[in-house]
């Protein structure tokens, strides 16, 4: 059985050997010891957090196999994009040059420097051994997230973002990077990577244009980049259009690839759960459709995907071995949602 | 230095007899002059605006001086130079001001310097040197300074009527087919239409139409291509002898260049320009004058407004100022009078 839950400072060694495996774009995952430690410690005290929050918070799950103990996906929460900072986007705008009298009307296309996402919640550090692609537990590893912010909503705004990994070549050039950063910067894309994991990436985003860039005067190969995403993420990228999430309007200002946003109330997940008491059934469960369900707590979160048995749409009956592994007991509540 | 000079030439006010002349004239111009376009009407226009302004009923907003360089022996228009007593007060005037942003990071190590382009008015309301041309036949014996520094001697004579700054738009880079590196680069992207298009539309009071389309943020030049970066404040081929005139008389490059071509806009006050601050007033005395081996080609005007008139006349550098009595009918001008004097070349000042 795969159960997520809130990493632990003990997953270190299972989590630097993804992070070792993850691909340029996934800056939040540092293929470094001591940034990864820090990484699980803040989110440890996340969890722990309750109702003391200052938008600080870091929350760092882990998709667990039972059986074996080992680590088969990583998904992430920061409470607030950019805290105590900026945080830096292009917004796609489209600024219109007509003149009547010379009957020319063109639509000029523009990326804008803007901090519109500063203090959105954040979605960060998705990863999934490529075992589990084709199956349903990706929805479980993205998803259970926003159960997550629907039970503990007040220790969130009501938007939420996630940037996507934009393309780039066999040795990680981006011809976004190439086109606009590097001419401000005179390194190459991996290595100005490396730099913004290391530090904040504002830092790095306040020498890059502030001034709109003209899309029309970049080579083509960088306005193509512009929205595009990296193959290697459209397995998370097709989860989050999915729960609704607009691409249109934001991107990346390395590399281009988009940052999606939303409302947080018009997420599908989040219109779909439901908060009901569990009742363990005497085993086996018999019917039931496949659901994400997760118990209520914060420190001790755990989700799964498993029959769900409604009764009269009241009470959410649940196998005995899903009740166990979600430290669920009749009585309960937990959010469900179908799959 | 040979003083020989075209004695049979004289400057002043074009008129509306000269249209036909004039027409004849821009037909040999081609792409870049920019505001005497070769069509008929807007000539007409043209010069209508400059007696309008001569004879003091042009909107000061419209005014334009307009001057004919004639060859009184032929009767033949060889020459036509302008200037825009206030630019940008009808139609907004653009400019692009280059400029830099610096990005650093001493603990990144970084340090970059990237010029920008900022499109500007800032020079609304100045005055300005224009639409100058001479016939390709006449290009020699110092004709081409003749029919530019002859409308110094008029500021200096008539500073009133202008601004305390003047400007002058040099052409920028073209190359064989009449395409700007820098047009290609950016206008193009902005409007479907030829630079030689945009310079005809510009040519016929229409640039600020154009300039609507252009792009409003300020532009980091290396999104532009090699070629653009590269003619940005650079002054046509053709050109450079125009702009070394012009800055040998004390006009500099401030940074600004035109919207469309890149080409560089000098800039100057009128009071501080060579002509204006060398040039003289003194009585003409008329009679025969023996040339003399210190002769240096003068400009030589009469001192009125609707009747302006400029020649160029070997004279010695100091001493009084005799001219023939053919210069004297040239310039209009009766013994006694005052005549405005100055050295043409700033070298013999």
């Amino acid at each position: 059985m795969l159960i997520l839950r809130p990493s632990r400072i003990a997953d270190l060694p299972e989590v630097q050997r993804i992070a070792d495996a993850s691909v340029i774009g996934i800056t939040s995952l540092p293929p470094d010891r001591d940034r990864l430690f820090e990484k699980i410690r803040q989110s440890v005290e996340s969890f722990e957090s309750d109702r003391d929050v200052s938008g600080e918070e870091t929350y760092f799950f882990v998709l667990e196999d039972t059986a074996t103990g080992r680590l088969m996906g990583t998904s992430g929460i920061a409470a607030q994009a950019g805290f105590h900072d900026r945080f830096y986007s292009y917004r796609n705008e489209t600024i219109v040059h007509a003149s009547p009298e010379l009957a020319v009307s063109n639509r000029i296309h523009a990326l804008h420097l803007c901090h519109d996402l500063t203090g959105y919640v954040l979605l960060t550090s998705f990863w999934i051994d490529p075992s589990l692609y084709n199956t349903e537990w990706p929805q479980l590893l993205s998803r259970a997230r926003l159960l997550f912010l629907s039970e503990y909503s007040q220790r969130f705004g009501d938007k939420i973002a996630a940037e996507n990994p934009g393309v780039c070549d066999d040795q990680g050039q981006s011809p976004f990077w190439d086109a606009v950063g590097r001419r401000f910067f005179n390194m190459d894309y991996p290595q100005a990577e490396r730099l913004s994991g290391g530090r904040s990436k504002t830092f790095i985003a306040e020498l890059m244009p502030h001034y709109p860039i003209y899309v029309p005067l970049l080579p083509p190969a960088a306005q193509l980049a512009i929205g595009q995403l990296h193959p290697v993420a459209e397995l998370p990228f097709s989860i989050l259009l999915d729960e609704g999430f607009d691409t249109d309007t934001y991107v990346d200002i390395f590399d281009g690839g988009p940052t999606v946003e939303a409302r947080i109330a018009t997420l599908r997940t989040v219109q779909g759960q439901r908060r009901l008491p569990v009742t363990v059934a005497p085993a086996p469960l018999k019917g039931g459709k496949p659901h994400l369900i997760a118990n209520l707590s914060s420190e001790d979160f755990r989700a799964t995907i498993a029959p769900v048995l409604a009764e009269g749409g009241e009470r959410a009956q649940i196998a005995p071995e899903i009740a166990t592994a979600l430290n669920l007991s009749s009585g309960d509540a937990a959010r469900v949602v179908p799959l | 230095m040979s003083a020989a000079v075209n004695s049979s030439l004289v400057f002043r006010p074009i008129t509306r007899a000269d249209l036909p002349g004039l027409m004849e004239l821009v037909g040999r111009a081609g792409v870049g002059l920019t505001t005497l376009p070769p069509n008929e009407g807007e000539l007409g226009k043209r010069i209508d605006a400059s007696v309008a302004t001569f004879a003091g009923t042009a909107d000061p907003r419209d005014g334009l001086y307009l001057f004919a360089l004639i060859d009184s022996a032929s009767n033949k228009l060889v020459g036509v130079s302008g200037i825009a007593p206030a630019v940008g007060l009808r139609q907004p005037w653009y400019s692009y001001r280059v400029g830099q942003v610096v990005h650093a990071s001493e603990e990144l190590g970084i340090f970059t310097q990237t010029p920008t382009l900022f499109l500007s008015n800032d020079h609304t309301g100045h005055s300005e040197l224009c639409s100058l041309f001479l016939d390709p036949a006449w290009r020699k014996d110092r004709n081409g300074a003749l029919l530019s520094k002859a409308r110094l001697l008029f500021l200096a004579q008539h500073p009133d009527r202008f601004a305390k700054k003047i400007i002058a738009e040099l052409r920028g880079v073209t190359d064989n087919n009449g395409k700007s590196p820098f047009w290609e680069s950016l206008g193009r992207h902005f409007f479907s239409m030829e630079f030689a298009h945009a310079d005809y539309l510009t040519g016929i009071g229409r640039k600020s139409f154009v300039a609507e389309l252009m792009p409003k943020h300020p532009l980091y030049t290396s999104f532009l291509t090699p070629e653009a970066q590269a003619v940005i404040g650079q002054t046509h081929e053709l050109t450079r002898p125009a702009q070394a005139m012009l800055v040998s008389e004390g006009f500099r490059y401030a940074g600004h260049v035109d919207i469309f071509d890149a080409g560089p806009v000098v800039e100057a006050d009128v009071a501080d320009l060579g002509a204006v601050k060398s040039s003289v007033l003194l009585p003409a005395e008329i009679g025969p004058r023996a040339p003399s081996a210190h002769d240096v080609p003068h400009l030589v005007s009469n001192t009125r407004f609707a009747d302006f008139r400029v020649a160029l006349i070997p004279l010695p550098r100091r001493g009084r100022i005799t001219l023939t009595a053919e210069e004297a009918r040239l310039l209009g001008v009766a013994a006694g009078d005052d005549v405005r004097v100055v050295p043409l070349s700033t070298k013999d000042r």
